[in-house]
């Protein structure tokens, strides 16, 4: 499983890169706008969603509870300094998706418990697409937590995230950890369209 | 047969993923569904089928544990 997460990038637009990845392959896109009003997200998310929905692909919005409920995205994306998981849960109900970030097993533990559908768990390594991240995870990191996954029976998905590129993703699949989200990997690339290709070939090889 | 379902071994009868999704009572909408890694959008379901041992990854609160 990859996830794309739209970054802020000069020369390709949200949107552009919503359509790179879906070209390329990938069915599960996270519209992240950080820093970005809510009234201006709002026509770039509509457009989002109708291309997600062409293609087949899963489409989450970040942070933004009351705009997934409004647009019926297919889930919201909460991190550290958003609403709290339990929190959109009671506002969205059941009928979507949920995902929190977390960085330690307490984290995921906590997630779980508030009803979350999916992890993002990361960073992996040191990354500049994110400001204030908590300390770098490995790959002796996910290790670590989805043992401890396991053993409290938490079959949550779980996904990667932070700084990660294509050379990272068996190793980081083989500790067991579900999928991959990524954004300045495929925007950075040379060929974006090809590298989404590459990444979304590379996460169905490596299937734990 | 048996299937991985989100790490745990799970029986089913079902021989496609629209026949699990039903056998589970996967909601209309709010979830995702990844077969062997690979994401599966649900107009594919009915023509995704189920082999021995399948690993899924079924993206939805209530099937979390």
């Amino acid at each position: 499983m990859l996830q794309f997460i739209t970054h802020y990038h000069r020369d390709i637009g949200y949107l552009d890169s919503v359509k790179i990845a879906l070209e390329g392959g990938c069915r599960w896109v996270q519209l992240r706008m950080k820093s970005t009003p809510v009234g201006e997200i709002l026509p770039v998310a509509i457009e989002a969603q109708r291309l997600c929905k062409a293609a087949g692909a899963t489409f989450i919005i970040d942070d933004h509870v009351e705009l997934v409920k409004e647009l019926h995205a297919d889930g919201v994306h909460l991190g550290k300094n958003d609403m709290p998981i339990g929190e959109a849960r009671r506002v969205l109900g059941s009928g979507f998706i949920i995902g929190g970030t977390a960085n330690t097993f307490e984290d995921v533990e906590r997630h779980y418990r508030a009803g979350a559908d999916y992890i993002g768990c990361g960073p992996f390594r040191f990354t500049t697409t994110k400001t204030n991240l908590s300390p770098v995870l490995g790959l002796e990191g996910y290790g670590h937590i989805v043992e401890k996954m396991r053993e409290r029976g938490i079959g949550l998905p779980i996904v990667a995230i932070g700084g990660i590129t294509a050379d990272d993703i068996p190793a980081i699949l083989q500790t067991g950890i579900d999928g991959i989200a990524l954004s300045g990997t495929i925007l950075r690339a040379a060929d974006p369209v090809e590298e989404t290709r590459r990444l979304v070939a590379l996460t169905e090889a490596n299937a734990g | 047969m048996e299937v991985n379902i989100n790490g745990k071994a799970t029986q089913t009868t079902a021989g496609n993923l629209a026949e699990l999704a039903t056998e589970m009572g996967l909601p209309e909408r709010g979830v995702a569904v990844a077969v062997d890694n690979k994401m599966v959008p649900r107009t594919e379901w009915t023509a995704t089928s189920l082999c021995e041992g399948a690993n899924i990854v079924i993206i939805k609160a209530a099937f979390g544990g």
